[in-house]
């Protein structure tokens, strides 16, 4: 119990410090030791067997209750400041239902905070690899044109949002959820909004109200949930059965498919890119969204075999391929990524959704590597970005020559996301032989299975378009300079891209299957052959041909984009879907 | 001796390319050039000159020509189908970014579309494997060959495989990979020497890659797995014969549309 207080208040007291002291070099100090303190606890929480729950004490509830009023009401007043109705709505929405809530929700239950395996797996992925952008963070912020106290407040809300983090996902109580599923919707209300320009604020204020819908359909979940079974524990709730049972959890699956930005929720996040780097990686890719796999995987052991697990599965894999598909039409980097988590989380969210044991495994493996090569990505692009200023991929064509190191680093996560034998690779590999498996029961999921196919190729296909803007070295004629990348942003580079090779080699050694083991020598290999084959330098160099012209030419990009109407009726499409996860757990 | 085999794998598919040169000869009443042709090419390119753009550019294709020969030696040995597949992508994707590595506008294009033809043809490999396990219950080739019906039970699923052969041994109308009057030599053009070499090679590994597909439809049979593939061969240099290139946007949508279609049928058919 002491760790799990330390992964909780560690963050916290490293962003009070950092508050204290305005040093540069202290900053990067107490960043790197927090990281290091919590991946430490987190591993070795993981490694520990026995799971722990905790009652909080009244009064600590009490404060909570306050604390989810204010919150709700300064979502109130900023929606009155901006003018903005759908948030005003939603909120009084949220504040009728919550306070109807705590005047019949049950006063007593099981304990409000239960730490299990999944609890214990998502603590590493948060502190393993949110430390690492928190000390990115650091080197980010200096470059960044605002006040040093509001960097200083930037560095520490990233800090806060690691412990609020923390304790999301060991929260039992829907009630205690529902407090910090909020709490992270604000910390992506104000990152976002950190810049101050319209944009930003625009967007902003898009991410809440998207938001607040799954803060809506938690609230009806959990009063569903307190009047059929006299309960807002999740344990409680997982382990009754018939009833209201299937749309209480229907609606809380609801706000994982908000929080994961499935179609057609996926403008929030798109238009989170706005935010610095920092806040992408983190809150939208690595850590934050990943509380929507988090909720399907703690509701999997009902959803299994049901027809709204059936639905959500369908969704996440239909999101899967259209969100990949709607990325080759976008230029800017960022963007690109962000449509390629919201790809992926649908996917890990249809496999925890389908919930036999084998397909949760994998989902788990893929919100692990997933959230370490996308930090990776989404970190070597803020590198491009604080450096060269370049966000657009067309401005970035032959990056190589300027940045050969962060080029790589981008590569190298391309490769990690797509290629044998690295863990988001193989999680693929084994969902299709799970899915596979599964058709002769269940031939439904084949929609599911060609889902992972066509997705997975098209991500292929976006990956290395990009790659290619990356690429296009000059011949070796051409000299040109190069640019070192600075030590602030190389450490957590560095740092995350070991954690994935380790990760990779940990997935594999636990398969114990040899075959899977030589799937790792062609990489190895190919890794290896600039020492192998040596003496390049004996042969001639030359230009490539360019058909006689004098002047050199560049190849065009190619961008890939349905039509309006199309797109229309996807986004229609993907409505109805959402709306439909409710009325099918109404009807079961 | 399963060694041996492996081998010997660029020579097994250097004779296959050769036959085939032969065979579309005769279909065009020419006399064409003889069985050893692509071997004495490959002697005769040795001896040129070898210039390189730069060195992860040609290093690339050597590295691309290894992984190949990875995935067909586990063809040979009888690993799982679906390892086999990918360690094939990554030996593609190798390639694709050789042809990126390089600021000329061909190989770019070249790049562009192998990256096209890996979107069209993967799906239904994969499938094609999916539709193999259905039937068989295993991934393993070794598996695989030890039972038989796969041509009865998945006809339609072959049919799609049939589709996507001519893509992987560029062939109209799908051989936009090779279209030297559009793109010139396309990834190959920026490539000579020894390291030309080996891209040259990896054409012969792609014919036994993609042919072993077709051989596994035959099953415990060999003689049958022997048949279909001649009979594939025939029909796939007839039909290069007769038809014109496709555009590449065009393929990706006949594959997807039509392709995919018949292999879910198929799939479905088998599961209901």
């Amino acid at each position: 119990m002491d760790m799990v207080l330390v992964l909780v208040l560690l963050p916290i007291i490293a962003a009070l410090l950092l508050g204290l002291f305005p040093y540069q070099r202290l900053q990067y100090i107490i960043s790197g030791v927090a990281l290091a303190l919590l991946s430490i606890v987190a591993f070795s929480l993981y490694t520990s067997l026995s799971d722990f729950t905790f009652h909080l004490p009244h009064n600590l509830n009490i404060l909570i209750i306050a604390a989810d009023v204010v919150l709700l009401l300064f979502f109130l007043y900023q929606g009155r400041k901006f003018n903005n109705i759908k948030v005003m709505v939603l909120a009084v929405a949220q504040l009728l239902l919550y306070g109807y809530i705590e005047m019949v929700a049950p006063a007593a239950g099981s304990a409000e905070i239960i730490v299990d395996e999944l609890s214990k797996f998502m603590f590493l992925i948060i502190n393993g690899v949110g430390g690492v952008i928190v000390l990115y963070a650091v080197k980010y912020m200096e470059g960044e044109s605002a006040s040093p106290f509001k960097k200083r407040l930037f560095v520490g809300a990233l800090l806060v949002f690691l412990s609020v983090m923390n304790l999301i996902v060991c929260a039992n109580s829907i009630l205690l959820f529902f407090f910090l599923f909020e709490m992270t919707t604000l910390a992506s209300y104000l990152l976002i909004a950190f810049r101050g320009d319209e944009i930003s604020r625009e967007n902003a204020l898009k991410a809440l109200w998207m938001n607040q819908i799954g803060g809506v359909v938690i609230l009806v979940g959990a009063l569903v949930a307190i009047i059929g079974f006299d309960t807002v524990m999740f344990d409680t709730l997982l382990e009754s059965s018939g009833g209201v049972l299937m749309l209480s959890v229907a609606l809380l699956s609801m706000a994982a498919l908000v929080k994961g930005a499935s179609l057609p929720f996926e403008g929030w996040l798109l238009g989170a890119m706005v935010a610095p780097t920092p806040v992408s990686a983190m809150l939208h890719s690595a850590t934050m969204v990943k509380i929507a796999p988090y909720l399907i995987l703690k509701l999997s052991p009902v959803l299994v075999a049901t027809m709204v697990g059936g639905v959500i599965s369908l969704i996440g894999a239909l999101v899967f391929v259209a969100a990949s598909y709607l990325a080759l039409s976008r230029s800017v980097l960022k963007e690109i990524l962000g449509y390629s988590t919201v790809a992926l989380l649908g996917l890990m969210m249809a496999l925890a959704a389908i919930g036999t044991q084998e397909s949760i495994a994998i989902a788990m493996v893929l919100v692990l590597f997933h959230a370490l090569s996308k930090a990776l990505l989404f970190l070597s692009a803020g590198v491009l970005e604080k450096q060269y200023h370049c966000k657009n991929i067309e401005e970035m064509k032959g990056m190589v020559n300027r940045d050969p190191k962060t080029v790589g680093f981008i590569l190298f996560g391309f490769v990690s996301l797509t290629l044998p034998p690295f863990g988001l690779f193989m999680g693929k590999l084994f969902a299709i032989t799970s899915v596979a498996s599964l058709l002769s029961e269940h031939p439904a999921y084949l929609i599911v299975l060609l889902a992972l196919i066509i997705g997975s190729t098209l991500l292929v296909l976006l990956y290395f378009k990009v790659a290619s803007a990356l690429l296009s070295a000059q011949s070796d004629v051409v000299q040109s300079e190069k640019m070192p990348i600075p030590t602030g942003f190389n450490i957590p580079l560095v740092v995350l891209s070991f954690f994935i090779v380790a990760g990779a080699v940990g997935y594999i050694m636990m398969q114990q299957n040899i075959f899977v083991i030589l799937l790792a020598f062609p990489m190895l290999f190919v890794f290896a052959l600039p020492s192998i084959i040596r003496g390049m330098e004996r042969y001639d160099r030359t230009i490539p041909y360019q058909c006689g012209e004098k002047s050199s030419f560049d190849s065009a990009l190619v961008y890939y984009a349905p039509s309006i109407k199309i797109q229309r009726a996807m986004y229609w499409g993907f409505g109805i879907l959402f709306v439909a996860v409710a009325l099918v757990g109404a009807m079961t | 001796m399963i060694l041996v085999w492996i081998a010997l794998a660029p020579l097994l598919g250097g004779l296959l390319y050769g036959a085939e040169r032969m065979l579309r000869a005769r279909m065009q009443r020419r006399q064409g050039p003889p069985l050893l042709q692509p071997f004495y090419d490959m002697f005769k390119l040795l001896d040129k000159r070898t210039l390189i753009i730069h060195a992860p550019h040609a290093l690339l294709a050597l590295a691309h020509f290894a992984v190949l020969w990875f995935s067909i030696a586990a063809i040979f040995l009888g690993w799982n189908l679906l390892y086999i597949i990918f360690l094939h992508l990554f030996a593609q994707i190798l390639l694709i970014l050789a042809g990126y590595s390089v600021r000329s506008p061909y190989s770019h294009i070249g790049s562009n579309r192998e990256l096209l033809m890996v979107v069209a043809y993967e799906p239904v490999l994969i499938l094609v494997a999916v539709g193999l396990y259905l039937v068989s219950g295993s991934f393993e080739i070794s598996e695989i060959l030890k039972t038989g019906g796969y041509l009865m039970q998945l006809p339609l699923l072959f049919a799609a495989l049939l589709m996507i052969v001519p893509i992987k041994v560029k062939k109209s109308p799908f051989d936009i990979g090779e279209a030297h009057q559009e793109i010139v030599g396309g990834i190959e053009v920026e490539y000579s020497g020894v390291f030309y070499e080996f891209l040259y090679m990896s054409r012969f590994l792609e014919y036994l890659f993609i042919y072993s597909f077709v051989y596994l439809f035959g099953g415990e049979s060999h003689w049958v797995g022997a048949v279909l593939v001649a009979g594939v061969f025939l029909l796939v240099n007839l039909v290069d014969n007769a038809t014109a290139r496709v555009r590449p946007a065009q393929m990706v949508k006949i594959i997807y549309t039509v392709a995919m279609a018949l292999a879910v049928l198929n799939l479905a058919g088998v599961l209901l």
